[in-house]
C-alpha cells in the first residue's frame, strides 16, 4: 500500500513497512474515482435547443384546434381534468380505474394556461390542446438532453429534436389531448435523470419517481421501463455507488407508484366485489376482456387501417426509425432508446391484441433519437484525418434530407396548419349555447367533446349525459325514470354513430328523433336531434 | 419541535372520539369544525414528519451521493513518514476482561511515536492490576494513571490524564476497542496533509448477528461514521465520536479538555471545538476502523442511548453552539442536537398515523397525506438493506436472509427502543438525574475470544 523508500529516510523513527504477522491485511488500493465529467450544457447550446423548440411549437401550435378532428378520447380526458379541477373527484362519472389518473390530474394543473377551462367562446380542442403545448415543449427539450447524454453531438441531438418535432405524424399526434403525452414526458425525464453525468444518488431516485409518474399517467408505458433500467445499469457501471443508485431508483419507483393501489385500498376498491368498481377488476378487464384490433398483417383489420393512416402522415419517421433502431441496438451507448423503440415495435407487431389510435405517440421520440443516433454514427465514420470529410458527410446528409424528406413534411405540415376539421363542432356547440331556450331544465345526450361544452353553456352536469353512460352506468340510467323519453336532445357525432351499434339506448334515440340542426355533410356531419317523446 | 407531539396527541384524542362515536361525522355539522381541524393537524404533522424524515435520509446518504463524495470520505494513502507523536488515552473501568487484548493491539501499531496512558479508578483494583501487569511489557511506552475523583466518569478520567500527555496529538480509545495497527500512520498523514486540528477515525460495531437489535445498532454506526459525520465535518459542526478521535494537544488544552459533568463529553468537545473554528477531518476506511461491540441486552442499549441523548440535551442547554459563526451552522447544530428526539418521535408517530388512517374513515386526500412520511421512511429501509450488504462485503462477513429479515422486521421495534431511550433521557434530565450509566462489555466483537467473561456494569 505504501512505497518503500527506506534508503532515503531522514526521520529518526524507523518506518514500519511490511505487515507484521497477525495483523489484518492492508486496505485495498483505493480505486481512482473517474473525474466528474463536466458535460454541462453551454448557453449557446441551450439557446439552440430552446430556439428549435420554439420553431416546432409554432408548427404544432398554429391551427391546433382545426386539425386533426377531435377524438372522443380527448373530450373524455379533458372532462376528467375538469372534474378534478372543480372538485368532483377523479372523473365526471364514477372513476372505474380504466387508467391511472395522474395524466388528467396534471392536465387539470395546466388548465389555467389557456384561461379557465371552458371559458366562453372556446372549444374543447382549443382549451385542451393548448394546455398540452408546455408538455410537448418539455418533450422536445428532453429529447435533446437525452440525445446529448447518450453521447451524441450537438448537431445530431438537434437533429433528433427536429426529426421528432417536424414529422407530420408528430404534429398530428402530439396536438391531441392524450395521456400518452404525459407518460412520454416523464419517461424521457427518467431516462435523462439516470444518464445524469454526475451520477448523483438523488438523480437516480428522482428517475425512479419520474418513472412511477409516467406509469401512473399511462400504464402501457411500462413496456419502455427496460430501456430506463438498462440505461441505469450501463451508466452506473464501474461506479462505487451502483448498488445505492439501484436502491434509489427502486425506492423512487415503488414508493411513488404504490400510492395508486393505496388509493384504491383506502377506498375499499382494490379487489373486485359486489356493487363497486375495483382496480384489480379493471386490470382483469384490460388484460383479458378487451376486444383486439387484429394484426397489422391482416388485410382489413383495424390495426392495419391504423398503421396505414400513420404511414400516410409520415412514412419517413416510421420506416427510418425502425431501421435506425435495429442499427442502434448493437451500439452500447445508443442501446437504451433503441430498446424502447424495439419493444414498442414488437408489441405493435404481435398477432392480436388492442392497438390504440395514440399508440404511436409513445414510439415517436425513441424512433427520432434512433434516427439521429444513426446519423451521428454515420458522420463519425467519416475519416477524421481529412478535414473536409465530416463537413462533407454533414452536407450530404442535409442534401438528402432537403430533397427526399423536406417536401413531404412541408406538404403534411402545411395541411396541419391550414385545414379546419373542427368547424362543425364549434357550430354545434354554438347552437346548443344559443338556440336551446332553457338549458337548465334540458337533458342532452352528447359525446365527451361536446359534454364539456354543454356544461359550460349552462346545462347542469347531471343533465348533460355522455352517450356511453346511458347503457353502461346504472347510476346514470337511474337518473332517467322514463328512460330515453326523459332526454330532450341527442347530438349525433361521428364518435357516437361509430359506437351506437352496441349501445341500445343510443340506437333507440337515433330512431326516435328528428334533426333539429345539421352541421357539415357526410360521415363527419354533426346532427342535433330532438327526441320524439310521443309513442307513434 | 415539541409542538408536533402536542398536535399529534390532540389529533389522536380527536380521532379516538370519532372512532368511538356511533355516528359518522359528516352528519353532524357541529363536529365538522373539529374534523376539519383534525384533518388540518394530520396534514401539517404529515408535512413536518415528511420533511424531517427526508432531511435525515438526505444527510444519512451523504457519502453515497456521487462516486466523488464517496471517494472523498476515505483516508488518503500515507506517505510513510512518522512526524507526529501520539498520546493514546485509554480509560478503563471494570474492564479487566478486555483491556489486555486492546493494549496488545495498540502495541502492534506500525507507527513508532506513541505512548499509551491507561487510566484506572482508585476503587477498581482488578482493572488496575491488569493495567500494571501489561505496563511491565512495554516500559516507557505504557503509563498507568489512577483517577482519584470521587465521582467516576469518562471525561473526568480523560482530564486526569491530560497533564501527563507528552505527544503532539491526543487520541482516545475505549478499553474494549480493537484498533488497527496501521491506523496511527494514516492519522499522522491525515493531520499533516490536511492541517487539521481534529481527525475522527471510523468506529464500527461488528457483532451484528448477536441479536436482532445488534444488527440495527451496527447499521446505525455504519451509516453514522461511514456517511453522516463527513457531512458534519464539511459543514463545520460536528458532534465527535467517543473514541478513535485525535486532537492536537495544544488545541485540546486550549479548550480546557473535556467537560467532566457532561454525559456526552465527545459530542460536547466536538461542539466546543467547532465553535472555536477548529478544522475537523473525518476519514473512514473499512479495514482501519476501530471495532467495538454492541450492548448485550436491550436494557443496556437503552441505558447507553439514554446517556447519549441526555448528553445531547445537556450540550444543547449549554449553548456553546450559539457561538458558531454562521446561521446555517447554528441551525444545523440545533437540529442535530434535537435530532435523536425527533427521530425517536417520528419513528413511532409515522406508523401510528398510518394506523389511524387505515382504521378510521378519513377523507381520502387526508388519508393519503398520512402516508407521505412513510415514503422516506421506507426508502431508508431500502438503503439500509443495501447498507447491510455493503457492510457485509466491506467487513468480509456473510449476511444471510435471516439478517435481512431482522433488518426489515426489526425496524419498528428498534424505533420503539430509541423512543423509550429518548423519553427516558428527557425524564432523567428534567428530574436532575445526571449520573453515568456504564455499558457492560463481554467481548462479543473479539473473534474467537474464548475467555470473554461478563464484567460488572457500573450501573447506577
Amino acid at each position: 500500500m505504501t512505497t518503500t523508500n527506506d534508503s532515503v529516510t531522514t526521520v529518526v523513527i524507523p518506518k514500519a513497512r511490511a505487515a507484521r504477522p497477525g495483523t489484518t491485511p492492508s486496505p485495498m488500493p483505493v480505486p481512482i474515482p473517474e473525474p466528474a465529467r463536466p458535460r454541462e450544457i453551454s448557453h449557446a447550446e441551450k439557446a439552440l435547443a430552446v430556439g428549435l423548440t420554439a420553431i416546432v411549437l409554432a408548427v404544432i401550435g398554429i391551427n391546433i384546434s382545426g386539425y386533426p378532428m377531435v377524438n372522443d378520447d380527448e373530450g373524455t380526458y379533458l372532462a376528467q381534468a375538469w372534474a378534478v379541477a372543480h372538485g368532483h373527484g377523479l372523473a365526471h362519472y364514477t372513476y372505474w380505474y380504466d387508467h391511472p389518473p395522474l395524466a388528467w390530474i396534471q392536465l387539470a394543473g395546466l388548465s389555467w394556461l389557456p384561461g379557465l377551462l371552458g371559458s366562453e367562446g372556446s372549444t374543447v380542442a382549443t382549451m385542451g390542446r393548448v394546455a398540452m403545448l408546455p408538455v410537448v415543449a418539455a418533450i422536445l427539450l428532453l429529447i435533446y438532453l437525452v440525445s446529448r447524454r447518450v453521447g451524441m453531438a450537438v448537431w445530431s441531438s438537434a437533429a433528433a429534436l427536429v426529426v421528432f418535432g417536424l414529422s407530420p405524424l408528430t404534429v398530428v399526434m402530439y396536438r391531441g389531448v392524450y395521456l400518452d403525452t404525459f407518460a412520454v414526458v416523464w419517461m424521457l425525464a427518467a431516462l435523462a435523470l439516470v444518464l445524469s453525468p454526475r451520477r448523483n444518488l438523488w438523480h437516480f431516485t428522482a428517475a425512479g419517481a419520474a418513472t412511477a409518474v409516467s406509469l401512473l399517467s399511462k400504464e402501457t408505458m411500462l413496456v419502455t421501463l427496460p430501456a430506463v433500467v438498462l440505461a441505469l445499469w450501463q451508466h452506473s457501471a464501474r461506479s462505487t455507488t451502483r448498488p445505492w443508485a439501484i436502491g434509489g431508483y427502486v425506492s423512487g419507483l415503488t414508493l411513488v407508484g404504490v400510492f395508486y393501489p393505496l388509493y384504491a385500498l383506502l377506498r375499499g376498491e382494490l379487489f373486485p366485489g359486489e356493487g363497486h368498481v375495483s382496480l384489480v377488476g379493471a386490470w382483469q378487464f384490460q388484460l383479458a376482456s378487451r376486444a383486439g384490433s387484429g394484426s397489422i398483417f391482416t388485410d382489413g383489420s383495424i390495426a392495419q387501417g391504423l398503421l396505414n393512416s400513420w404511414l400516410d402522415h409520415d412514412p419517413v419517421i416510421l420506416v427510418g426509425g425502425l431501421i435506425a433502431t435495429v442499427v442502434c441496438l448493437p451500439v452500447r451507448r445508443l442501446r437504451p432508446p433503441a430498446v424502447a423503440g424495439a419493444i414498442l415495435t414488437l408489441i405493435a407487431l404481435r398477432p392480436s391484441g388492442h392497438l390504440p389510435v395514440m399508440y404511436v405517440v409513445q414510439l415517436l421520440p425513441f424512433f427520432a433519437i434512433a434516427i439521429a443516433g444513426v446519423l451521428d454514427l454515420a458522420v463519425r465514420l467519416a475519416p477524421a484525418r481529412q478535414r473536409w470529410a465530416r463537413p462533407a458527410a454533414l452536407a450530404a446528409l442535409a442534401l438528402i434530407a432537403a430533397t427526399l424528406v423536406a417536401p413531404r413534411w412541408w406538404t403534411g405540415n402545411a395541411r396541419a396548419m391550414h385545414d379546419n376539421y373542427h368547424a362543425e363542432y364549434v357550430a354545434a356547440a354554438q347552437w346548443l349555447r344559443t338556440q336551446v331556450p332553457d338549458p337548465k331544465n334540458t337533458t342532452v345526450v352528447a359525446d365527451d367533446v361536446l359534454w364539456l361544452e354543454c356544461v359550460d353553456a349552462g346545462y347542469p352536469p347531471e343533465k348533460a349525459i355522455w352517450f356511453y353512460k346511458l347503457d353502461l352506468d346504472p347510476e346514470v340510467a337511474a337518473r332517467l325514470p322514463n328512460g330515453w323519453r326523459d332526454v330532450d336532445y341527442l347530438v349525433s357525432t361521428p364518435a357516437l354513430r361509430g359506437d351506437s351499434k352496441t349501445l341500445t339506448a343510443v340506437n333507440t334515440m337515433l330512431a326516435n328523433s328528428t334533426v333539429a340542426a345539421r352541421f357539415g355533410e357526410g360521415v363527419g356531419r354533426i346532427e342535433i336531434r330532438r327526441i320524439t317523446k310521443e309513442i307513434p | 419541535m415539541v409542538g408536533i407531539s402536542d398536535d399529534r396527541l390532540e389529533l389522536l384524542v380527536v380521532l379516538r372520539a370519532k372512532v368511538c362515536g356511533p355516528h359518522f361525522w359528516w352528519r353532524f355539522p357541529a363536529l365538522l369544525k373539529g374534523e376539519t381541524l383534525a384533518a388540518a393537524v394530520m396534514i401539517v404533522s404529515s408535512v413536518v414528519l415528511s420533511a424531517f424524515a427526508a432531511i435525515t435520509l438526505w444527510w444519512t446518504m451523504h457519502a453515497w451521493r456521487t462516486p466523488e463524495t464517496l471517494a472523498a470520505t476515505r483516508f488518503a494513502e500515507p506517505d510513510g513518514d512518522h512526524k507526529l507523536t501520539f498520546s493514546l488515552l485509554l480509560p478503563a473501568r471494570h474492564e479487566q476482561a478486555v483491556l489486555e487484548h486492546t493494549v496488545d493491539r495498540l502495541l502492534r501499531s506500525t507507527h513508532q511515536g506513541y505512548e499509551i496512558i491507561i487510566i484506572v479508578g482508585h476503587d477498581d483494583p482488578d482493572t488496575a492490576a491488569v493495567a500494571e501487569r501489561i505496563a511491565l511489557r512495554a516500559p516507557g511506552r505504557i503509563l498507568v494513571i489512577t483517577d482519584h475523583n470521587e465521582v467516576k466518569n469518562k471525561p473526568r478520567a480523560l482530564n486526569t490524564a491530560l497533564p501527563y500527555v507528552r505527544g503532539d496529538v491526543v487520541g482516545v480509545f475505549d478499553a474494549e476497542d480493537v484498533v488497527h495497527p496501521e491506523l496511527l500512520e494514516h492519522v499522522d498523514h491525515a493531520f499533516r496533509s490536511t492541517h487539521a486540528d481534529v481527525v475522527q477515525g471510523g468506529v464500527q460495531l461488528i457483532n451484528f448477528q448477536s441479536s436482532w437489535f445488534s444488527l440495527h445498532n451496527c447499521l446505525e454506526y455504519f451509516f453514522w461514521f461511514r456517511s453522516r459525520l463527513h457531512l458534519h465535518a464539511n459543514k463545520g459542526f460536528i458532534p465527535l465520536g467517543g473514541n478513535t478521535v485525535f486532537v492536537r494537544t495544544d488545541v485540546l488544552r486550549g479548550a480546557n479538555g473535556w467537560d467532566g459533568t457532561c454525559l456526552a463529553e465527545d459530542c460536547d468537545l466536538g461542539v466546543r471545538l467547532s465553535s472555536r473554528g477548529a478544522k475537523v477531518v473525518v476519514a473512514y476506511e473499512a479495514s482501519l476502523v476501530t471495532r467495538e461491540e454492541t450492548p448485550d441486552t436491550i436494557g443496556s442499549l437503552v441505558k447507553q442511548r439514554t446517556r447519549w441523548n441526555q448528553g445531547f440535551l445537556q450540550v444543547l442547554r449549554k449553548g456553546e453552539w450559539r457561538r458558531l459563526p454562521s446561521m446555517r451552522q447554528r441551525v444545523l447544530a440545533r437540529y442535530t442536537l434535537v435530532g435523536p428526539f425527533l427521530q425517536a418521535f417520528s419513528g413511532v408517530a409515522i406508523p401510528v398515523g398510518v394506523g389511524v388512517a387505515l382504521a378510521t374513515s378519513l377523507p381520502i386526500g387526508v388519508a393519503l397525506a398520512t402516508f407521505v412520511p412513510v415514503v422516506p421512511m421506507l426508502a431508508n429501509i431500502v438503503f439500509q438493506t443495501i447498507g447491510l450488504r455493503d457492510f457485509g462485503k466491506q467487513y468480509h462477513l456473510s449476511v444471510t436472509a435471516r439478517d435481512y429479515a431482522r433488518l426489515i422486521l426489526g425496524a419498528f421495534p428498534y424505533a420503539l427502543i430509541l423512543s423509550v431511550a429518548a423519553l427516558r433521557a428527557v425524564w432523567r434530565e428534567y428530574t436532575g438525574r445526571r449520573n453515568w450509566e456504564l455499558t457492560a462489555h463481554v467481548g462479543a466483537h473479539l473473534q474467537g475470544n474464548a475467555t470473554a467473561e461478563t464484567t460488572t456494569a457500573g450501573a447506577a
